[in-house]
């Protein structure tokens, strides 16, 4: 493809080449950086303590729900007598069945929708 | 921060960047350093102002630090550390169009026989052009890009690019009497 430049023209953009005060550039281009490193860090800390504050405020409300959840999640939907059945069925005959069926559903729910 | 002098003087280029994609500063400020006068050039040929162009360019190596580890080509560091100076220069652009040139107030000295004094005069010259086809012009001459890769970096049709580069040689041909002979036909 041509280019069709101007050979005084490039001439005088090579003579207009000039040499600059490397030192201050320099200084100001790491000074930036170690001041945004800086400000990352600080990020991160703030972040962290905060995680931090946020799990131990709520250990002892997620641990009595996890608790809670535990002893609910296997409970029996329908007696069943036979112990055969009961073992047969208890995969879908309990409350963490229906919270698996119901998650499900509406997993695929949304999936219909948003794709 | 003072670079220790000499420490990575003789490293090759691609070995700088190896060592500053996993975080090495020192590394990167052998980097700026090695490519700070080109890019200052280019940024200077495209706004005319000393100032914005360094702080253009301090903004093209801050972007360079932050987005290194992308670079997959360690080789490849000036075409993509030109490409995003490119980049910096036309968002710049965009956020100051309706003051387009508004920030380019050039030294009005008069020109001196010194490379100083060549380089305002170009500066001037070049602030007579359009922006686009400023950009192009530099990128042509300054950087001696083909039509085709100024297309490419700048989103520009090629056949713009070719009118914007004749018309612009033309003006600069005009405007530069004094250091330019007159050109032969450009084809």
């Amino acid at each position: 493809m041509s280019t069709d430049r101007d050979p005084n023209l490039m001439a005088l953009f090579a003579q207009a080449e000039q040499e600059f005060d490397e030192d201050t550039f320099i200084s100001g281009v790491m000074n930036q950086i170690n001041r945004e490193r800086r400000k990352t860090v600080l990020v991160w800390s703030v972040l962290g303590v905060f995680i931090t504050a946020c799990f131990a405020a709520l250990a002892v409300p997620v641990l009595s729900a996890v608790s809670m959840a535990s002893q609910l999640l296997p409970l029996s939907l329908v007696e069943v007598e036979t112990d055969l059945l009961r073992q047969l069925v208890s995969p879908i005959n309990s409350v963490a069945a229906v919270v698996a069926i119901l998650a499900l559903g509406i997993w695929k729910f949304f999936r219909k929708i948003f794709r | 921060m003072r670079l220790a002098p000499g420490l990575f003087a003789k490293s090759p280029e691609a070995v700088l960047v190896g060592l500053s994609r996993s975080g090495n500063r020192e590394a990167f400020a052998e980097l700026v350093l090695r490519r700070q006068t080109w890019i200052r050039n280019l940024m200077r040929r495209c706004s005319g102002n000393a100032a914005l162009a360094d702080d253009l360019s301090q903004q093209v190596f801050m972007q360079a630090w932050r987005t290194i580890r992308q670079l997959q080509d360690a080789d490849r560091f000036g075409p993509w550390l030109k490409r995003m100076a490119i980049n910096i220069w036309l968002q710049h652009q965009r956020r100051n169009d309706p003051l387009r040139g508004a920030d380019e107030h050039l030294d009005t000295n008069p020109a001196r026989e010194d490379t100083a004094g060549i380089a305002m005069d170009l500066d001037r010259a070049l602030a007579t052009l359009q922006p686009d086809v400023r950009l192009c012009i530099v990128l042509s001459y300054h950087e001696r890009m083909t039509h085709a890769e100024i297309a490419a970096s700048t989103s520009l049709p090629p056949g713009t690019v070719k009118s914007h580069i004749r018309r612009g040689t033309k003006r600069l041909q005009d405007e530069l009497a004094a250091y330019v002979e007159p050109a032969e036909e450009v084809t």
